[in-house]
């Protein structure tokens, strides 16, 4: 405690010094808490709309399918269980003609009524003659197409015939999920199922809350943590490229303070001999040191609330807006993303800085203990 | 002054490495000091006071011989407990003072009694009285760089003696100072002897010192040319 108490004395007592060194490593320490929480939140974000929009609680796949290879659709469908708790869902490759242009797609037959993802299918409940598909809004945009436009759509069956016909976009709907909006074109199960010949089949199907578990012969259970993976290792991936920007902040924060340490320990080499004089050992003095450069984290903390707390918490209520080119990344970006900061992010942060602070200030420092205290007194270079 | 010896320095050598020699700073020193002395280590610079300062103050060790002080010897001493040794039964006043400069008089003065952990009320009274020795109650909150040099030199006789040491060792404690103030400190380090029985040792070759001085051993060489007790012209 003695010694924490004249650390910080010491440090307060250099004055300029200390709080620019203060003031870089306060800065990191609000960059990897903001950083890591931005990306947490991010994280937490994409997995929620992910979970709603796409892969509810898991998903029962059929055997063959492989959501990477186009070309096992054909192959990949059958019978849908009938367990309770999941959604069937037929998947076909198609294609459409806006403008006149080809575009192939996936098509996707899902209930109309259907409650499980947060899919506006109520748009897809038939009516009249025509075939209604709804889209996201990146494909309409991709496609050029708008609600209630027009537009050719093609298909095989399950003997491989080509047949098409007209479909009416009868919703474009907004998420921030990219598998349920890129290359994509919802249609209702039933329709799909009878335009392709295959009724009652599907390719896979959405768990929700009540499913039980158990996979029928012919089909694999993929956790929702399967599912989510990809993005698990997108955000980690993410988290290591915003790791780099900030270790490099806090290393020349460090090396404000080991320099500092250095140049302490050629400066204040008769303060040495006095305490050594005075009556500290070596090892007292060394602590003294380190803990004086340690310290320097505790302020940096101190300083980084003040300014930190206030800006974080406003960014955590109010977000931040996201650019459009985010959209392209290939998991779910809301337009904003709300930082989240957990205890866990915050004790690490504290912790890591504080121990590389103590680190680089305890190197310089044992050099104290080569110092014989008489050339100290006497102001000797070491 | 009591005889008793606190200080007994027998066949004391010291040599420090020069390139590949050596140079003898002290040779075959014998003295004994005892309680309440008010002594000086006179003589020309290179002579070896200050390093004979540094092994009776247990911040060197001798090469040969034996420096026994407190009845403990210098040389078998661990850092720890020469460490304790200098926080217990030494002060020391140095020639430029050796403040710390962030502190303020009463925290200076207040340190060596820190590293003691003796408790507040103590401590506070113990520096308060240290420096009403001193003259300086009205500088408490003062740090260095706002003192002159007399009112630095007197705080650091003030942390000297704070803890009540046995002894004191000065290290051209005037060197740095006019005559007007040389001669302040010196009543004052004459009447803190005289009152608190602190042995007193200079390393000096100020004219000034030598004229309070009971006791003036001359070195030169590294070697003791002359012991002799004197008459202080001052007192």
């Amino acid at each position: 405690m003695l010694t924490f108490k004249l650390a910080l004395k010491n440090l307060l007592g250099a004055g300029l010094r200390t709080w620019l060194n203060v003031a870089v490593l306060s800065f990191a320490f609000v960059l990897i808490i903001f950083y890591n929480g931005m990306i947490d939140g991010w994280n937490e974000q994409a997995r929620r709309d992910t979970i709603e929009w796409d892969v509810g609680q898991g998903q029962l796949w059929h055997t063959d399918y492989d959501p990477y290879d186009p070309f096992t659709l054909q192959e990949a469908h059958g019978m849908a269980p009938a367990e309770a708790g999941l959604m069937p869902v037929l998947i076909v490759q198609a294609t459409i003609y806006p403008e006149g242009r080809m575009m192939p797609v996936r098509l996707k037959g899902i209930p109309a009524r259907q409650q499980t993802l947060a899919l506006p299918t109520e748009a897809l409940v038939p009516a009249g003659d025509e075939t209604r598909i709804i889209l996201g809004k990146r494909m309409a945009k991709s496609a050029g197409l708008a609600e209630g436009d027009r537009v050719l759509l093609r298909w095989r069956d399950q003997h491989g015939t080509f047949d098409a016909r007209e479909v009416v976009i009868a919703q474009v709907f907004d998420t921030n999920v990219p598998n349920v909006d890129a290359g994509q074109v919802w249609i209702d199960l039933a329709v799909l199922q009878e335009m392709t010949g295959m009724p009652g089949e599907a390719t896979m199907l959405v768990a929700d809350q009540t499913y039980a578990g158990s996979a029928p012969e012919g089909w694999a259970f993929q956790t929702q943590d399967q599912l989510l993976t990809e993005i698990d290792t997108v955000i980690q991936s993410k988290k290591v490229g915003g790791s780099i920007t900030y270790l490099m902040l806090l290393l020349i924060a460090l090396l404000a303070i080991f320099d500092t340490q250095v140049l302490s320990i050629f400066r204040r080499q008769r303060e040495i001999g006095t305490y050594i004089a005075l009556g500290m050992t070596r090892r007292e003095v060394i602590a003294l040191f380190t803990v004086e450069g340690g310290a320097n984290s505790l302020l940096a903390m101190a300083v980084g609330a003040v300014y930190g707390i206030p800006l974080m918490a406003w960014l955590a209520q109010a977000g931040i807006p996201m650019p459009a080119a985010t959209d392209n990344v290939g998991l779910a970006v809301a337009e904003k993303i709300f930082p989240v900061y957990g205890l866990g992010l915050v004790l690490g942060t504290v912790a890591l800085v504080t121990v590389a602070a103590t680190i680089v200030s305890y190197m310089p420092a044992r050099k104290i203990a080569y110092l014989r205290p008489t050339d100290a007194l006497k102001g000797k270079i070491l | 002054m009591n005889t008793d010896p606190i200080i007994s320095l027998s066949h004391l050598t010291k040599h420090f490495p020069v390139g590949k020699g050596q140079f003898t700073a002290l040779r075959d020193i014998n003295l004994t000091f005892g309680t309440g002395e008010f002594a000086g280590l006179v003589g020309p610079s290179g002579s070896g006071k200050t390093t004979l300062l540094n092994i009776i103050g247990s911040l060197d060790v001798p090469s040969e011989g034996e420096a026994l002080v407190m009845g403990r010897s210098v040389s078998s001493l661990t850092h720890k407990e020469s460490a304790q040794l200098r926080n217990q039964h030494i002060g020391f006043i140095f020639q430029v003072f050796n403040l710390l400069p962030v502190y303020t008089v009463y925290e200076n003065v207040e340190f060596a009694l820190l590293l003691q952990r003796m408790d507040a009320a103590a401590r506070k009274k113990a520096v308060l009285d240290a420096l009403e020795w001193v003259g300086l109650t009205d500088k408490i909150n003062s740090k260095p760089p706002q003192l002159s040099g007399g009112e630095s030199q007197r705080v650091a006789i003030a942390r000297a003696i704070v803890k009540r040491p046995a002894i004191v060792l000065a290290d051209e404690p005037t060197a740095n100072l006019d005559a007007k103030n040389s001669h302040h400190i010196l009543q004052t380090m004459q009447r803190i002897n005289k009152e608190l029985k602190t042995t007193f040792i200079f390393s000096t070759h100020d004219e000034k010192v030598m004229q309070y001085l009971e006791r003036m051993i001359n070195l030169a060489d590294g070697q003791v040319v002359r012991d002799e007790l004197v008459q202080p012209v001052k007192s």
